[in-house]
């Protein structure tokens, strides 16, 4: 499997992360706790934590710890180049159906 | 003293040319007074007419929500994140309280665009996370940082007290650690609403003691006259005063009245 599939695939495997990718899109400028980034999709800390994880996998988001608290946030860079990699191959598959 | 002018130039006459620099003002009002918007003029004049980067930070409302609503003044705030004169920072009062590992989450920002201005929105959303009696030690606390910092900051406070006789800033007495305070408040005239603008502290200055007629415009806040044909504004229901031809009028008429009786 190819890498770009392979995060395509990850990154649509649950609701919640695509909820998250969504958030951290339309606000880039967010900066939370995990309980607080939770809410402003509508839900708690535990049910977000694996899909944070993953995303951290990726490298979508990053986190940092700060005094006692973990700090959540999107790298900008490292999101851009993921986007790249997920439109080169859906352009390319297009291509192939074509 | 170096003044830092919010470019609305009425607001700036009332505070005798600006805020004093390194200032924490507080900006309290209601909801729906035009804390935010006044706020987000005071950044976004800061970039296009004085060259000041800005930060501000929100509690609750969604940045998505803030570029969207700022567009509809023609305020691009995308676009000054772009050119790094902007941050618009989205997080929870915990973490923006968080010292322990000795980094604030402003660090980076401020060392990236090293802004002269910062809004927070609000300070009142520290009540959520902050015992009552420890809110004026952490508020303290921050307000220190943000003048360590050099920034002349916005803090916005949410008064609960729409309008009424009874009126006080902050119950936890945050207002004794501002430098400044600017009011914003509705006020019912003639059966409408309409907005008031007064500087109610502003330590070290002398400033406008009268409150002013304010409207948010499709440019953002506009600052008008004084209520000068009314008084008893404060307590939310103000009367119409007297003029002098009205006086001497009614003095007749009572007098005319007493004469009758006699």
């Amino acid at each position: 499997m190819s890498e770009a599939s392979d995060i395509l695939n990850r990154l649509l495997s649950s609701e919640v992360k695509g909820d998250l990718l969504v958030l951290f899109h339309k606000n880039p400028g967010i900066i939370d706790t995990i309980d607080g980034v939770a809410r402003r999709i509508g839900r708690t800390g535990n049910s977000i934590g694996n899909d944070v994880k993953d995303l951290v996998d990726l490298g979508v988001l990053e986190r940092k710890q700060v005094g006692k608290h973990e700090a959540i946030f999107l790298d900008r860079k490292r999101d851009g180049e993921v986007q790249k990699i997920i439109g080169n191959y859906l352009n390319s598959m297009k291509k192939k159906e074509g | 003293m170096v003044r830092v002018r919010t470019g609305i130039s009425d607001l700036d006459k009332m505070l005798g040319g600006g805020f004093m620099e390194g200032d924490a003002v507080l900006l309290a009002g209601s909801a729906g007074t035009g804390k935010t918007t006044l706020a987000l003029q005071y950044l976004v004049n800061g970039v296009t007419q004085f060259g000041d980067a800005g930060i501000y930070v929100t509690f609750e409302q969604l940045p998505d929500q803030i570029y969207r609503d700022a567009k509809n003044f023609g305020w691009d705030l995308r676009k000054m994140e772009e050119q790094n004169k902007f941050r618009l920072i989205c997080t929870s009062p915990e973490l923006l309280l968080e010292t322990d590992g000795g980094e604030s989450i402003l660090d980076g920002p401020i060392k990236e665009i090293r802004p002269r201005r910062l809004v927070i929105d609000s300070l009142s959303h520290l009540e959520m996370f902050v015992p009552e009696r420890e809110l004026r030690k952490e508020a303290y606390r921050l307000i220190m940082y943000l003048k360590t910092k050099g920034l002349s900051s916005l803090l916005l406070w949410e008064s609960p007290q729409i309008i009424g006789n009874s009126f006080s800033v902050t119950e936890v007495g945050i207002s004794f650690l501002a430098d400044g305070i600017v009011l914003l408040r509705p006020v019912e005239i003639e059966s409408s609403m309409r907005k008031a603008i007064g500087i109610l502290k502003l330590r070290g200055s002398d400033h406008d003691k009268q409150l002013r007629e304010f409207e948010i415009t499709t440019q953002g806040i506009k600052v008008e006259a004084s209520f000068s044909e009314y008084e008893g504004l404060m307590t939310g229901s103000p009367r119409k005063k007297a003029t002098l031809g009205e006086a001497i009028d009614q003095f007749s008429a009572a007098f005319a009245r007493k004469e009758k009786k006699s």
